[in-house]
């Protein structure tokens, strides 16, 4: 069958990209192959770790869920779109001064599914974050510290 | 045969019909070599896997006329075509009337998954797990279709045929789905069996609906090839003045009709049992809310 | 400027890069033109290959090579740590659900995996050994080539080896009490987050390799003899690795990798995916025997084990598993009497390898399941009965080993404490706890070098792998602290061989206590280098220069480093350089070529709730209590520690890997392997150590990040047995088994 690319334009990290994708390609592949931002991970392809999430449109997804194509006009955020200049943001502080960072695969698509949380819920309880992360698998096991780093960040947001 | 594993989709033509009458003839054009997509979070695994190889796939979402948001009529809400399972969750109009769907919904896969999942995707899908349906079914759910010549209307509980299977033909689209409102007062309840806390499919859910006149339904998943609706208009499910016993048996029989097999994920037997120990906690919860409504 | 770095819990190093994306792992890492690899196999446990048709997998376009086992030079060359008996690439045979037969280079990842769709395997469904009862059914086949061991009198049997060990005497002992049980623990899996991934290229008359492997120059070793190569022109990158736990020890298709990078003059690089990491490694499956005997008082008389282990289609470093867990089967214990007898049963399943706690989570199971049911039989309270035959600190409890090395009965005291033992219960609840004990590497070579730049910075240079337990940032804290410099001025290099030294493996808890003594020397060795060269600077005598925490301290004045290193070196620039080794040679009198480094040993203990309609356990209050010596970074010990618990808690509460009559693997993916999510952490969780400082790791350390694991099952197990009346023997302890239990237990069966 010819392959037939379909153009798409979005916006990534704050920057309009405009690029020809292969119409069975996800959004994981084409951020991690086209665009190089390799900071999104592919674990299970199929929706069940969340180490491919990004934020679409205001909304945490599995990347790996979603065709490039569907992702004309849409604005994604990455994990490298967190930090500004260098800086990290809070939330990627609060993970650094937890501790919830082992070895760190998971961490992209986790702190992306805790930043939208934060992002609709600034004040989360303890369940809400379990909630908010229950599709992020971290087979380090972290998870206790996790929950702190997330706590923490929203306290930081109060203050 | 050899086995492949692939982390890559099989290949396909990838369409975004800006109208309903485009997205007509491209389903007249490619018959059942297409498939529709809509949230995509079960299309695209069942495309990894190679279960669904179609030469074309549909994307419903920039279709002017297919909404994505629920509106309401006097006697029903209408939930678009595009409606997210998050959209679902959150609207007051849902947890006013039909608490148990939020509920419901709120169970399927992660918030990822919520926020990209319809719920007409998720029926259409027609696995007989789905975790809306049992709220649905138990709530009288419509599925409004569409195609190029007509209209109609199927009750949910017709809508299924099997697993991956319903009634909607290859030249129809989901349009919306209607959920009356009820007319006397009612509750609901959900249970589900999984291996563990977090994300999980459903080995088996159970949906009770009690209403004030003691009519009592209940629908099953993941119990037999399709979700099964039931009702009991005896009454006698409803009187706490019942013997437990009594309860049980009648409860059994309402369960006849479900044919649990045994999977990766549970044992038949365990299904059974878990069909009685989920309907009678359901059962019991329902009549709790409908009591604690009726002291407020 | 002379931080104290011990015991504090500075950042992660590399946490900066982990959390902004920059981190790269091995599939983040692009060459130019390389092609990517797909695997083809079979859709068995075991096939005899009849052919391999590439004819039209070869014609879709951008495939630039079909590789089958005809392609390599013959005999195909097979590999092992331990014994030399895996292919490159399966031949005549496949052995295993997923073993390769094919594999596919192509420009493109989507070329490669339709090409992969193209080859066509003729094959013929062979009988399979499945289980531990048809590894020993004599009728089975036998899984391994008898000519690959021609001098074993077992070579016609599925069994690779027996092993004994032992002392005292079962058969006279006198007990008061027998218990007798039967104990299995299913196949589990790594669940890396990071699938298995791999690069190889060219490189003049050598080789390039990219593995996120533990122990690159085992890796180097088995390249190198594949290849017939000399060791110097192999060169191994070694990324740090997304999760390890074991399961990314050993070599897996790294060879094949090279062969295809010669093969085509290209970069070839393979990234599997989770399924197929599934199928690259998994821990061993144990049903383990007990026949215990106790005195009345709850003394423990002998252990009477038999192990059946079963583990896969090719040896990895399985054997070595089964020896070491083994080896210390009867727990952290005094035990008079005890005969082990292991055998370690070959069958067409996925090779199993080392996985965190090394075999021990499967002997704990049973052996800590054995002190309960004697304390239920006998009336004594199970934290009594385990003070009762705890060894002393510096009693000798394995003989011919390294003596108790820690106040054990701390651990256990302090996990009985997190968890209320012995106050009232709640309706439905129970309580369990249980010790686990390891052994660490009883051999060794790790050596470092370390480089005092001339702006007082330093780098080292270590074998180590840093895949999340924290390498990098303990060994910078240590030369951080030696040395008296700012932690942001110590780099750590990893993961090349070409540049940094040997060190046997990242495993067994190791690393802080070996590798971090070879720092801890080589900080030494500068130290007494800029002794003895700054001693001219001070106009002093060597033995008057004192090197102190970064300053340099002459009977007539101070020096900084900087000042030092400026004044030594001079405008032309330089460095110091200090090598830092720990070596502790094979033994071979000993049964595991060497005693003890240290013992890593773990108190888990659990109060749990059962709800007894669907058999579902919450876990309410869960402690994990580790002999650490030393904590050189409390926040660290801490993650792997909770970390390892909540592994523990996932093979004990719901991971298996089910495999059908054909033995593929019915539960293959995400989908229906489940592992612990946040929400089934325990309610409230307890990750606590015991610090005595008496480890033989730099400052009084010793090796952690397993022993949380260790006593998971067996602590889960007893509380559920006290919250319902029933006794689990097998894993995991799924709502159904529960269930079932329960349902037996009314039943009166």
């Amino acid at each position: 069958m010819p392959a037939r690319t379909v153009s798409v334009t979005m916006t990534v990290n704050g920057r309009v990209r405009t690029l020809e994708v292969q119409p069975h390609h996800t959004l994981l592949q084409c951020l991690r192959e086209q665009l190089e931002l390799t900071g999104t991970k592919e674990c299970c392809s199929m929706g069940e770790c969340g180490a491919c999430t990004v934020i679409v449109d205001g909304r945490s997804v599995n990347s790996c869920l979603m065709l490039a194509a569907e992702a004309d006009g849409c604005t994604v955020t990455t994990i490298e779109g967190l930090a500004q200049d260098g800086r990290l943001n809070a939330l990627q502080e609060s993970f650094l001064e937890a501790g919830a960072v082992q070895c760190g695969f998971c961490i992209p698509g986790m702190v992306m599914a805790a930043q939208d949380l934060l992002n609709h819920n600034p004040h989360p309880t303890v369940e809400q974050i379990k909630e908010g992360l229950a599709g992020n698998l971290c087979r380090c096991g972290g998870y206790a510290r996790i929950i702190e780093a997330v706590h923490a960040a929203s306290r930081g947001k109060m203050e | 045969m050899e086995t492949l594993q692939t982390s890559s989709l099989t290949r396909f033509i990838y369409a975004r019909p800006g109208t309903l009458d485009e997205a007509f003839q491209l389903l007249e054009d490619h018959g059942p070599q297409a498939c529709l997509l809509a949230g995509g979070t079960d299309l695209i695994v069942q495309l990894r896997a190679r279960k669904l190889t179609p030469r074309i796939v549909i994307d419903l979402k920039k279709i002017d006329s297919l909404r994505r948001d629920i509106t309401e009529t006097q006697s029903l809400l209408r939930i678009g075509a595009l409606t997210l399972l998050s959209n679902i969750i959150d609207d007051p109009r849902v947890n006013r009337h039909f608490p148990v769907l939020a509920q419901a919904a709120a169970t399927v896969g992660s918030v990822q998954i919520r926020n990209r999942a319809t719920l007409p995707g998720n029926i259409c899908n027609a696995s007989p797990a789905a975790d809306t349906v049992p709220a649905l079914l138990v709530h009288q759910a419509i599925v409004n279709l569409s195609s190029r010549t007509a209209e109609r209307a199927v009750p949910l509980k017709d809508f299924f045929v099997g697993p991956g299977k319903t009634v909607r033909r290859a030249g129809e689209i989901v349009s919306s789905i209607d959920l009356p409102v009820p007319e006397e007062r009612v509750a609901a309840s959900f249970a589900r069996l999984t291996r563990r806390r977090g994300v999980d499919l459903a080995s088996i859910n159970v949906c009770c609906l009690v209403s004030a006149a003691g009519l009592i339904r209940f629908a099953f998943g993941a119990v037999g090839p399709r979700p099964i609706l039931v009702e009991d208009g005896s009454g006698r499910l409803a009187d706490p003045a019942m013997d437990a016993r009594e309860k049980e048996r009648l409860l059994l029989g309402l369960l006849e009709q479900t044919s649990p097999i045994s999977d990766v994920r549970a044992g038949k037997e365990y299904r059974s049992a878990m069909l009685l120990v989920l309907s009678l906690r359901v059962l019991q919860e329902a009549l709790d809310i409908l009591r604690a409504q009726r002291r407020e | 400027m002379s931080a104290e770095w011990i015991g504090k819990s500075p950042r992660r190093v590399g946490g900066f890069e982990r959390v902004t994306g920059a981190q790269q792992f091995l599939a983040d890492i692009r060459l130019d033109g390389t092609l990517s690899v797909r695997l083809v196999h079979v859709d068995c446990g075991h096939a005899k290959i009849i052919e391999v048709d590439t004819s039209e997998a070869a014609k879709v376009p951008g495939v630039h090579r079909v590789l089958t086992a005809a392609d390599l030079p013959q005999p195909v060359p097979r590999f092992g740590p331990t014994f030399q008996d895996r292919p490159v690439i399966a031949v005549d045979e496949a052995k295993f659900f997923g073993e390769p037969v094919a594999a596919v280079a192509a420009e493109t990842d989507d070329a490669a995996q339709e090409a992969a769709a193209q080859v066509r395997v003729r094959y013929e469904e062979l009988r399979g050994v499945y289980t531990i009862d048809d590894a020993l059914d004599s009728g089975a086949p036998l899984v391994q080539d008898p000519s690959l061991r021609p001098k074993d009198p077992l070579r016609n049997t599925n069994t690779l080896e027996e092993l004994k060990f032992g002392w005292g005497d079962v058969e006279k002992a006198h007990a008061d009490v027998v218990v007798e049980d039967t104990y299995t623990f299913p196949m589990v899996t790594h669940f890396a987050i990071e699938p298995y991934a791999f690069m190889a290229a060219p490189d003049g008359d050598g080789i390039r390799v990219w593995s996120p492997i533990q122990h690159p120059f085992i890796l180097q070793r088995i390249i190198a003899d594949v290849l017939e190569l000399p060791l110097a022109k192999v060169r191994i990158f070694a990324p740090d690795p997304g999760g390890g736990f074991g399961g990314k020890g050993y070599p897996k298709f790294e060879p094949l990798l090279a062969f295809l990078a010669l093969k085509t003059g290209r970069p070839v690089r393979l990234v599997l995916t989770l399924e197929e990491s599934f199928q690259a490694g998994r821990r061993m499956a144990n049903r383990v025997r007990v026949r215990s005997g106790f005195l009345r008082n709850g003394s423990i008389v002998f252990h009477d084990i038999m192990a059946d282990c079963m583990i896969g289609a090719y040896v990895d470093i399985a054997a070595r598993v089964v020896e070491k867990a083994s080896y210390t089967a009867c727990g952290p214990y005094r035990v008079p009497n005890a005969r082990i007898l292991s055998r370690a049963l070959l069958s067409h399943t996925t090779p199993s390898t080392a996985f965190r706690g090394f075999g021990v989570p499967q002997m704990s199971w049973a052996v800590e399941s054995q002190l309960d049911e004697a304390a239920r039989k006998l009336g004594i309270d199970r934290v009594e009965i385990r003070l009762r035959n705890l060894p002393r600190k510096g009693e000798v409890f394995i003989p011919g080993d390294l003596p108790c090395d820690g106040n054990w009965d701390e651990a256990l005291r302090k996990a009985a404490a997190a968890v209320d033992w012995g106050s009232p219960l709640a309706r439905g609840r129970g309580r369990g706890i249980a010790l686990g004990l390891k052994i660490s590497a009883t051999y060794a070579a790790s050596y470092v070098v370390l480089r005092l730049h001339y702006d007082g910075s330093a780098t080292l240079m270590t074998g180590t792998s840093d895949m999340g337990q924290g390498a990098r940032t303990v060994f910078s804290q240590i030369v951080a602290h030696e040395m008296g410099i700012p932690l942001s001025q110590v780099a750590v290099v990893m993961g090349d061989t070409a540049v940094v030294p040997y060190d046997t493996s990242t495993s067994a808890s190791r690393s802080t206590v070996i590798m971090g003594t070879a720092v801890f020397r080589a900080c030494q060795e500068l130290k007494a280098q800029i002794r003895r060269l700054a001693a001219d600077t001070l106009s002093a005598s060597e033995n008057e220069v004192v090197v102190d925490r970064g300053v340099i301290h002459g009977p007539k004045g101070d020096l900084t480093f900087l000042a030092f290193l400026r004044d030594f070196l001079g405008s032309t620039r330089g460095e110091l350089i200090a090598v830092g080794q720990e070596v502790k040679k094979k033994t071979w009198k000993h049964p595991l070529a060497g005693t003890t480094v240290f013992y890593e040993l773990s108190c888990t203990a659990a109060e749990v709730e059962v709800d007894t309609g669907t058999g579902m356990i919450l876990i309410h209050t869960f402690a994990t209590v580790g002999d650490v010596g030393k904590a050189l970074n409390p926040q660290h010990v801490e993650m792997q520690d909770g970390g390892a618990a909540v592994m523990g808690l996932g093979h004990t509460l719901m991971e298996h890997l089910i495999l059908d009559a054909s033995g593929r693997i019915r539960n293959l993916g995400a989908l229906d392997y489940r592992i612990p999510t946040i929400k089934d952490l325990p309610l409230q969780m307890h990750s606590l150590a015991i610090e005595n400082e008496d480890g033989p790791g730099p400052y009084g350390s010793k090796g952690t990040g397993e022993g949380g694991l260790l006593a998971t099952s067996p602590a889960v197990g007893s509380a559920v047995q006290e919250a319902t009346g029933v006794k689990i023997r097998d894993l995991p302890l799924t709502p159904e088994r529960i269930w079932q239990g329960l349902q037996d237990h009314v039943r009166g069966r």
